[in-house]
């Protein structure tokens, strides 16, 4: 670990599709233990900043910092291995192999993992996400929320430092939605470190320690939710679009 | 009963290995090359059913395996078991370095790629022909000088008993996992921890490896090769089987080599036509069954034993439910 | 090696791209809207060439008539193997769908390759010419049915594009490439246009081994390998592109007549120079490796 606590740190991140600059100049920190909301208008690079620092995506400019080594450039698996874990923004689940195989799975690629032991896990998480009683069925068989819910165990199972959530709240029945915020701030309260995207402002505001919000590939605010929610270039650039 | 399944399968082979030397030698010869397309089969479905990597150069690793036991054994007087062995280390080599090249492509991609792989093979072997012997053939050493066909049964048998239990560890074990993970899609099982490039590059190393042993045994069992070995004719011959069979379980797919060679005797008065008679069982099977006509058969006789086999064993230790 | 012999390789190696060409075209149409790459693409080029050679020797039809009734067949044909075997591509219910259409068309190659050993027979057969007799220009001599495919190929290119641009259906095709849903929301039924770009595709690739007939020979297998030629060309030639088609299309037949004339050993020229092609597809897989459709949308240009 850092000695400032920093778990994970973008700094001067640059992404080109093309002749589009998705990420410019990027710098984004995250603290151990905090719970940061990122927001921006779509086509802002809320998505493509999580992908660089998950290592989906490598950077053209700048560089990741994951507890004090850079690891920009290395594949996702390695970030995965040091306690990174993410959802996708359109749930990406193994959808012909069955609940309890997709939470096995990130389980097994922990080293010395037990076959036994990683079930037991597994089962105990499906217990947590109340989907205990679906285990058999393949993954792709679920409803929109569970498959949610499933994405978030898969992410827990790497037992992460921090999770990254894209669009968590994205088409899910408010009832189902109440319920992975529940789960979410259990998880926070229990020591993991957040980063949530969403457009579910009301969801974000209830959650977030901080604020994050982005336009244009850049960020333009950075603080606590009820100082950014009055920041003049944030109702600017939501008003300019 | 427990794993009556299994047991049933035993006694299968116990008896098929028992009555082998009562078998006339023409069905022998058609089960010997039965098996042979079993090994084939099977480690084209870990590659292609598993790991969802279809490649179309399969049967050029047979043919790869083939042919370089089968010089090395004329070159340097080398045991043939030793030179089989040369054969398959090269495909395990050439698979993984093919498996390395085509890392980044998916689909339709890695399939053209690999259609040209097996084409490049086959026309350098027709067209090389002061080493190959080209179109002509090349003669090869026969692994036993008996005056039967019993011990290349036997042979036969044992490669594919031993390549099943290799690849059915292997589908089975955490790897068969994150095969199939990395099948529905990469970047949730990158995203999972798991190392896809080199997982991919071993699926296509060990499948090689097993392509280049069936392969290997054919030359010299038959005692000839020709480049058609590796065409495109036979790796059709070979997504034919595996499919119908039903490509996402070793042992269905090797059930559909078995049903597709027997098939293929039995309606030999048909002659040619029996190829573009297979080729409409392939697509009314992909059109009507795609999951394979022998994997019904398959689970149903698997649920005898109460096992969960297909599932990979890893999945659901300490408890025992009936999903395969 | 005299400059007589580069220029004829080189005037071939044209007329060679063209055919290619023609038949990358319908790869594409067939890609940007039914979202498959045809692996038996190569197959329906082989029915087309037989099917001209039929209707030429048994109803003594002359060879251009026979190239249309040929084109019609095929575009017939097409469209019923396309009814009978990709629908499921348009339903939402068919999982893996690059799967399905892989196999399908792999396992249609596979049969239509077979189906025409037993009707046609295995051996080469030869259509009279379109034009016979050759020209010259200088010490230059080309046959007059390479000059006929070159340029027939063309003007079908051009013809094709024109239909593109310039009609309702053209428009319509693009309509549905680019955005099925919106497609449909105007009132165009995409079902409709999966046909008709496979068949339309298809009658390209007849038109093309009618043209190649009488130059060299029919046979059965004739197909596997320019359709392996129409993948580097669509992926050299850009999506969608017919004039970098075209350009792709020449560079590829010119590079394989200066391979074959330059290759050192000239009983082994042949051979390789059909190898050469299929090394030219691995390497530009490599550096593109999803390349082949850069765009997945169609945009003739």
């Amino acid at each position: 670990m850092s000695e400032n606590g920093i778990l994970i740190e973008g700094s001067r991140v640059t992404k080109r599709f093309g002749g589009i600059t998705a990420n410019d100049g990027v710098d984004f920190a995250v603290a151990e233990g905090d719970l940061v909301g990122l927001i921006g208008p779509n086509g802002s690079g809320k998505t493509t900043l999580i992908n660089v620092l998950t290592g989906h995506l490598t950077p053209d400019g700048g560089k990741v910092i994951l507890r004090g080594r850079q690891v920009s450039g290395k594949p996702a698996h390695i970030y995965a291995a040091t306690g990174v874990a993410r959802t996708f923004q359109s749930t990406q689940l193994f959808g012909r192999m069955t609940v309890l195989e997709n939470l096995m799975v990130p389980g097994l690629t922990r080293p010395r993992s037990s076959a036994h032991e990683v079930a037991r896990r597994a089962r105990a998480c499906l217990e947590f996400l109340n989907l205990a009683h679906l285990e058999q069925l393949y993954a792709k068989n679920l409803s929109g929320g569970q498959q949610k819910l499933l994405e978030l165990g898969r992410c827990l199972m790497l037992d992460p430092a921090i999770l990254f959530l894209d669009e968590p709240f994205a088409g899910v029945h408010p009832h189902l939605r109440d319920e992975l915020i529940k789960r979410i701030e259990e998880l926070h309260r229990a020591g993991r470190t957040f980063v949530v995207v969403d457009h579910d402002m009301e969801s974000i505001l209830r959650i977030s320690r901080r604020l994050v919000v982005m336009a244009r590939g850049r960020k333009i605010a950075d603080g606590p939710p009820e100082a950014v929610r009055t920041d003049q270039a944030v109702l600017a650039a939501y008003a300019g679009l | 009963m427990r794993h009556l399944h299994v047991y049933i399968l035993l006694a299968v082979a116990v008896l098929a290995l028992a009555y082998a030397p009562r078998v006339n030698p023409y069905w022998m010869h058609v089960a010997i090359i039965a098996m042979f397309y079993g090994i084939l089969a099977s480690s084209w479905s870990l590659l292609a059913g598993y790991a969802g990597l279809f490649s179309l150069g399969h049967m050029a690793f047979a043919s790869i395996g083939g042919y370089a036991s089968a010089l090395l054994v004329q070159w340097y007087g080398i045991p043939i078991p030793l030179g089989m062995a040369a054969g398959v280390a090269l495909c395990c080599a050439l698979g993984g370095l093919i498996g390395w090249v085509c890392l980044r492509m998916s689909g339709p991609y890695l399939a053209i790629f690999t259609l040209g792989f097996a084409e490049i093979v086959r026309i350098t072997f027709s067209t090389e022909d002061d080493i190959t012997a080209g179109m002509a053939g090349l003669h090869t050493e026969p692994l036993f000088r008996a005056a039967t066909r019993l011990p290349y049964f036997y042979t036969a048998f044992g490669l594919l008993v031993v390549s099943l239990a290799l690849m059915g560890a292997i589908v089975q074990s955490r790897w068969g996992l994150f095969l199939r993970a990395i099948r529905e899609d990469e970047q949730a099982a990158a995203a999972s921890g798991i190392d896809v490039a080199r997982f991919r590059i071993l699926a296509f190393a060990i499948a090689s490896g097993f392509a280049g042993l069936a392969g290997g045994f054919y030359g010299h069992y038959i005692g000839i090769l020709t480049p058609s070995l590796g065409g495109l004719d036979l790796m059709a011959v070979l997504v034919v089987m595996a499919v119908i069979g039903g490509m996402e379980r070793l042992p269905t797919a090797v059930g559909g080599a078995f049903a597709v060679e027997f098939l293929l005797e039995l309606l030999r008065e048909y002659g040619q036509w029996r190829l573009p008679i297979f080729g409409v069982i392939l697509l009314l099977t992909m059109r009507f069954a795609r999951n394979g006509l022998l994997t019904p058969f398959w689970l149903h006789f698997v649920r005898l034993g109460g096992g969960a086999r297909g599932a990979a064993a890893v999945v659901a230790p300490g408890r025992k439910d009936s999903r395969a | 090696m005299s400059w007589d012999y580069l220029f004829i390789q080189a005037a071939n190696g044209a007329v060679i791209g063209i055919i290619y060409a023609l038949i990358a075209v319908g790869v594409t149409l067939i890609f940007s809207i039914l979202k498959i790459v045809n692996f038996a693409h190569g197959d329906l080029y082989m029915l087309g060439g037989y099917c001209a050679y039929y209707v030429i020797t048994l109803f003594g039809v002359p060879p251009l008539p026979a190239m249309f009734v040929s084109m019609a067949a095929l575009f017939t044909i097409a469209i019923i193997l396309e009814r009978l075997l990709l629908t499921p591509l348009y339903s939402d219910a068919t999982e893996r769908k690059d799967e399905y259409g892989l196999i399908v068309t792999f396992g249609l190659a596979f049969f239509l390759r077979n189906i025409a050993i037993i009707a046609f027979g295995p051996f080469p057969l030869k259509p009279p010419s379109f034009i016979s007799g050759v020209q010259h220009f200088g010490n230059l001599i080309v046959t007059n049915d390479r000059l006929f495919a070159g340029s027939a190929g063309i003007v079908l290119i051009l013809a094709l594009l024109y239909f593109m641009h310039r009609t309702i259906w053209g428009q319509a095709l693009d309509a549905v490439s680019q955005s099925r849903e919106a497609a449909a929301i105007v009132g165009i039924n995409p079902r409709r246009f999966n046909s008709f770009a496979f068949g339309v595709g298809a009658a390209l690739a007849a038109a093309a081994g009618a043209l190649i007939a009488p130059i060299f020979s029919l046979a059965p297998d004739m197909g596997v390998l320019p359709n392996i030629q129409a993948y580097v060309i669509v992926i050299l030639g850009g999506m969608g592109s017919v004039l970098g088609s075209i350009i792709a299309g020449i560079a590829l037949g010119e590079s394989e007549g200066l391979f074959t004339a330059f290759f050192p050993d000239p009983t082994r020229a042949l051979a390789y120079t059909n190898a050469f092609g299929v090394l030219v597809l691995m390497i530009v897989l490599i550096f593109r490796p999803n390349g082949l459709f850069g765009r997945r949308h169609l945009r003739m240009e």
